[in-house]
């Protein structure tokens, strides 16, 4: 082997195990906790469209966004808009006159997972969220809350 | 009252001031280093986050590069990143400052001297292209006595016999730039051909644990 693919396959051999190192290394940040509940894959939201205001726990900023939910498939305007999460199923319960909706969203071209938690009760939403990144050398998560009403649905919506 | 000796070393109680001067420098820094990142707020927000990465990944290939060439300041690209980002980036630091030193090593040990002067000389590193002739025309132990230039002679021959400890010790030791900073100890010691690559990488990986262990945690 000449010298200089010694010298390649020897950094190559750092390389991977300085990679593998700092992999094993990075903590996971586990998701928002959805709490236990007889979830059911949801029709019960279906049509609705709700305007938020979030409030990002870490660094106070206020977001706004549009949470969809049609023939049974959760989306946020917003998520789309940063990443292609597209449509997700929802699951949900009832309780009285409360519907309690959760969904699980994940980028298809980045590592993103947002995980959504929240009730509706008479057009009105309160919501959790989290949106974890989790990269091989780190990862990061912003959560927040939030409460918004239903809206019409927006002219740029994306496709169902 | 006695005075002290000219030429004599310091006293136990200035090794103890020097010590405790260099823990309080390290406590103000961290804590001065999180004052900024807070008064920046650098809460990533998705809006932001494949910039950042991107900005990570291109600072990290820089930050190994220029670590690796002797007397070309590299190591602020990772003083930079732990700064703006904490705990969380030190294992990616700590890596990629191995992955450095090992570049520099393996391209000291495995190019041939005359061939790393004529590429130090293309690119205009003069000082290293002087500093590698230099050390190629000397026997494998006098290359590792480079390192010690000035030291006593004792010094040189407790190297030689302990020499992965006084590898992972010149690399820390302050004003180290004199002879190329870390890459280029790293690839003197390549050069010289009296370290092996497994305990090089063992001595390495200790020598340059104490900053990112010290900040993950400080910072934990």
């Amino acid at each position: 082997m000449s010298p200089i693919a010694q010298a390649l396959a020897l950094v190559a051999a750092v390389l991977g195990t300085g990679t593998a190192t700092v992999s094993v290394m990075n903590s996971d940040i586990p998701d928002l906790r959805v709490p236990e509940a007889d979830w059911q894959p949801g029709h019960a939201l279906d049509g609705m469209d709700f305007a938020i205001t979030a409030t990002i726990d870490q660094n106070g900023a206020e977001e706004t966004d549009i949470l969809r939910f049609a023939d049974g498939r959760f989306q946020s305007v917003d998520c789309e808009r940063y990443c292609e999460f597209g449509w997700t199923g929802y699951q949900t319960w009832t309780e009285g006159e409360v519907v309690h909706f959760t969904a699980t969203t994940r980028c298809a071209t980045a590592p993103h997972t947002v995980v959504w938690h929240g009730q509706v009760v008479d057009g009105q939403i309160a919501m959790d969220m989290s949106w974890t990144t989790r990269r091989w050398y780190w990862t990061q998560q912003i959560t927040g809350s939030g409460t918004g009403t239903l809206t019409e649905a927006p002219v740029t919506a994306a496709a169902g | 009252m006695r005075e002290t000796p000219v030429g004599a070393g310091p006293t136990l109680g200035g090794i103890a001031l020097r010590v405790l001067l260099l823990i309080t420098v390290a406590v103000a820094g961290t804590w001065a280093a999180h004052w900024v990142r807070d008064a920046l707020d650098m809460t990533i927000m998705p809006s932001v986050e494949m910039q950042v990465h991107r900005g990570i990944m291109f600072g990290m290939l820089a930050y190994i590069v220029l670590l690796a060439i002797p007397f070309v300041p590299g190591a602020e690209i990772g003083i930079a990143l732990l700064t703006a980002f904490g705990a969380s980036i030190a294992p990616l630091v700590y890596a990629a400052t191995v992955v450095s030193m090992m570049l520099a090593y393996a391209v000291g040990r495995l190019l041939p001297a005359g061939t790393l002067v004529r590429l130090l000389s293309v690119l205009r590193m003069r000082r290293a292209a002087a500093l590698v002739s230099r050390a190629a025309a000397l026997a494998p132990d006098d290359r590792l006595a480079l390192f010690l230039e000035g030291a006593p002679p004792r010094t040189v021959g407790l190297a030689l016999r302990h020499r992965y400890v006084a590898l992972a010790v010149i690399v820390n030791v302050p004003g180290n730039s004199v002879i190329g900073g870390g890459g280029g100890i790293m690839m003197l010691a390549g050069l010289s051909g009296i370290f092996s690559p497994v305990q090089t990488v063992l001595a390495v990986a200790i020598a340059v644990s104490p900053v990112p262990l010290a900040i993950l945690l400080l910072g934990a």
